[in-house]
């Protein structure tokens, strides 16, 4: 089996991957970033055409890597991926694409990751290894008792694209997460008589107080108080702004919306306008599925009606089990790492980037974890006794030309590396 | 009763702030309908503004009990045109009821019951500026011309359009699907005074650039105005995006219903953009509008039809429009083949 040694193994070419990929770049360090697609942001190229940044555009970017002019403070779907497709290009970045990482494991003092795609089986090693598969890597598919009798159309959120082919139909969301909540707004847009599930209570504020000031700034801004006292000012103002909307079969958890995030990492629901449908009846609450039958779904409190089609916005799983050896040891109960952003203590040499998806905005702390991650890599790598060396010393030099960098090492099969083009930017 | 088929779909035809506690009339293809808002729940109605009764105006009643009250023997209608009468209690009864709805700071219309799409415009994290209707004295195919080509931009406009010395070398790209007509128009910008060059962000070596979809379920057009350096084809740092409404009142008057935006956030260039682009470029809008209202109403001819006339190249737009309008909105009433639920959206 071909195998192919570096300094570091970059595993995931989403924002969290390529975050790392341009902060190593600079730094000199060699690296590999495996991707099982064969484009950059693949989850985020497949993502319903709907679908913008929840979070405010200059508040969500990549290290050193602005938002070009024309793009609205809430980037769409297009305008995301072309903007991680032009960080690619102008950090140079080349993943290995189609790629797909069906274990990664600690052999000796490395990691060895192996792939399949249509290049055949691969190995590749390194001393140190960043999983950056993102907590969607894998859609969380419910079950419920009679699915197999619905003469409807089940699918999941990572399946939606529009709301197109539902014009006149019934529709069911279930979930009531920020991409539930955009998706019963698009299928009601394309013609759907929508519904919408909504399992827990759940805290729902305006995505722009007052219309204008992202949410996200207030949790910026006031995320370093302890959560109860953060919650005692949030509350009152988002109650204010929203109102009480348990008449509409949507009530508010006991517990605060920064204390829940912490304990269940549930964010709240940044509304972009699915409560104003709700208020309006033209969207109709339903509580928990119980189950199908037939053309009907049964909601537990004994509630049915018949629908078309049942969208599950039900979230992802990271699915780290899925590949990486000994990950039981190294996640907590949601399967999320329990470090991030720096070595894992109980995995010599492996770091995990973009595991969180806190009010700030996922990719805000993606690009944090990213720098930091990069920095302690450079740091190693430069103090390292191991086989490699990098020449250039940890600095941020921007301007390495590509003959310091590392790489001697590296298996002869392998001209075209991703860390060897020069690190040229602005 | 049969109603045109155009109100099988979603028109704007008031703005938030204009519905208070009272109904109010509004006219869609000669329909008078009485929209109002219901008490302490955050939803709107609409019913045929002619009480079945005695044919009394409902947009003169008042609002109770979630129902719009006749104001001669107190009928009272529901959101979903069922019917009560104080006399008759055990009767029941019925009227025209239409589905409405309050979004982006309107109330929309439509004949209760059609499956249609939502005319949605996509505005997310961009800056409101403004919110308009305009009422023309003009049928909506004359309205919608004027505001489908950008020849007249020369003479008619004062500064959103093109110099008129150089309009022959603007270029004017057409692209067409089913259901709607793009048109992409790029040239030299007429001379702008400093000011509106700053706030603008205006780029060097400076193309006006005026990029617009056409759909017609209903008839809209959404605009992408901005400015790009005509050398690097860089873009400028603002640029507006304008939706526009063309809503039939009558045969003979059209309702300009306008939501312009702008790519800008409202805290940036320290509070400038509150207080200047906004109120400047919602001024500079109306401006425009109303020298084109000025312009249509004053047309020798103000017939719908454009076949025989001499036309140009900046025509296309109008032409293509055409067809759609009738096949489309009209659904074939005019001897065209009937295309139902034909709603393609953006």
């Amino acid at each position: 089996m071909n195998e192919t040694a570096t300094d570091v193994l970059v595993i995931g070419a989403g924002p969290a991957g390529l975050a790392v990929g341009g902060c190593l770049k600079p730094a000199g360090v060699a690296f590999e970033l495996l991707e099982r697609a064969s484009k950059v942001a693949p989850r985020w190229r497949d993502h319903y055409e709907r679908l913008h940044l929840h979070t405010f555009r200059d508040l969500s970017r990549l290290p050193d890597h602005p938002w070009p002019l024309g793009v609205a403070a809430y980037p769409s779907r297009d305008q995301v991926v072309a903007y991680f497709e032009e960080h690619a290009r102008q950090n140079g970045l080349r993943p290995r694409f189609e790629r797909e990482v069906t274990s990664l494991r600690r052999e000796g003092t490395r990691w060895v990751a192996r792939t399949r795609g249509p290049h055949g089986d691969e190995r590749w090693s390194a001393p140190r290894a960043v999983v950056a598969t993102g907590y969607n890597r894998v859609p969380n598919r419910p079950r419920w008792p009679g699915e197999e009798t619905f003469s409807g159309r089940v699918m999941h959120a990572a399946e939606y694209r529009n709301g197109r082919e539902w014009l006149g139909k019934r529709a069911l969301v279930v979930g009531s997460g920020n991409s539930g909540a955009e998706i019963v707004l698009d299928l009601f847009e394309h013609g759907a008589s929508t519904s919408m599930c909504v399992r827990h209570p759940t805290h729902v504020s305006p995505r722009d107080l007052f219309g204008v000031i992202p949410t996200q700034v207030l949790g910026l801004g006031l995320g370093w108080l302890p959560p109860k006292l953060f919650d005692r000012l949030a509350l009152p103002m988002t109650k204010r702004l929203v109102g009480d909307l348990s008449a509409y079969g949507i009530s508010r958890p006991e517990r605060g919306p920064m204390e829940l995030l912490q304990a269940t990492g549930r964010v709240p629901l940044l509304d972009i306008g699915t409560v104003e449908l709700i208020r309006q009846g033209r969207v109709t609450v339903y509580p928990g599925i119980e189950r199908f039958d037939g053309s009907d779904v049964v909601f537990v409190d004994g509630r049915r009606a018949a629908f078309d089609v049942v969208v599950l916005a039900t979230g992802y799983h990271a699915a780290l089990e899925g590949f990486l050896d000994g990950a039981e040891r190294l996640v907590d109960g949601k399967g999320h790492p329990t470090a991030f952003g720096e070595e894992h203590p109980d995995a010599p040499g492996l770091y995990f980037v973009g595991y969180r998806n806190p009010p700030t905005g996922a990719i805000h702390d993606i690009a944090k974890e990213a720098v930091r991650v990069a920095k302690a890599i450079a740091h190693a790598a430069t103090t390292a006794t191991t086989t490699t060396a990098t020449a250039t010393s940890t600095a941020k030099s921007s301007t390495t030309s590509s003959g310091t960098t590392s790489g001697a090492t590296r298996s002869a099969a392998d001209p075209a590396d991703s860390g060897e083009k020069k690190g040229a930017r602005t | 009763m049969s109603l045109p088929p155009e109100l099988d779909f979603w028109h704007p035809v008031l703005t938030s702030e204009e519905l208070d506690d009272a109904p109010k009339k509004v006219r869609l293809m000669g329909t008078d309908v009485a929209v109002f808002r219901l008490r302490g729940g955050g939803s709107v109605g609409a019913v045929l503004d002619r009480c079945p009764h005695r044919g009394a105006s409902l947009s003169n009643g008042t609002v109770r009990d979630r129902c719009v009250v006749c104001p001669y023997h107190g009928w009272k209608w529901a959101t979903d045109g069922t019917g009560q009468s104080p006399g008759n209690p055990e009767g029941s009864f019925r009227t025209q009821a239409f589905d409405a709805l309050e979004s982006d700071g309107a109330i929309w219309i439509k004949r209760a019951g059609t499956a249609v799409p939502f005319p949605r415009f996509d505005v997310a994290g961009f800056l409101e500026i403004s919110r308009m209707r305009r009422r023309v004295n003009a049928p909506l195919e004359v309205v919608l011309d004027n505001f489908i080509e950008v020849e007249h931009t020369g003479n008619v406009h004062y500064v959103l359009g093109y110099d008129t010395q150089r309009l022959g070398e603007v270029i004017c790209r057409v692209e067409t699907t089913p259901e709607s007509v793009r048109v992409y128009n790029q040239g030299a910008q007429k001379p702008m005074p400093w000011v509106l060059r700053k706030l603008f962000r205006y780029p060097p070596n400076a193309h006006f650039v005026d990029d617009w979809v056409t759909h017609f379920s209903p008839v809209r057009s959404v605009y992408d105005q901005y400015w790009i350096d005509r050398l690097t084809g860089e873009r400028g740092g603002d640029f507006l995006r304008n939706t526009v409404f063309f809503v039939p009142v009558d045969a003979q008057t059209t309702e300009l219903f306008v939501f312009v935006y702008a790519e800008a956030t409202a805290w940036g260039r320290f509070g400038l953009n509150l207080a200047l682009l906004k109120p400047l470029t919602a001024w500079l809008g109306r401006l425009e509008i109303e020298a084109d209202v000025k312009m249509i109403e004053g047309l020798a001819d103000k017939s719908p039809e454009i076949r025989g006339n001499l036309l140009g190249r900046f025509d296309r737009g109008p032409l293509a429009a055409r067809n759609r309008i009738r096949r489309i909105y009209r659904r074939g009433v005019e001897g065209l083949e009937s295309v139902r639920n034909e709603g393609g959206e953006d």
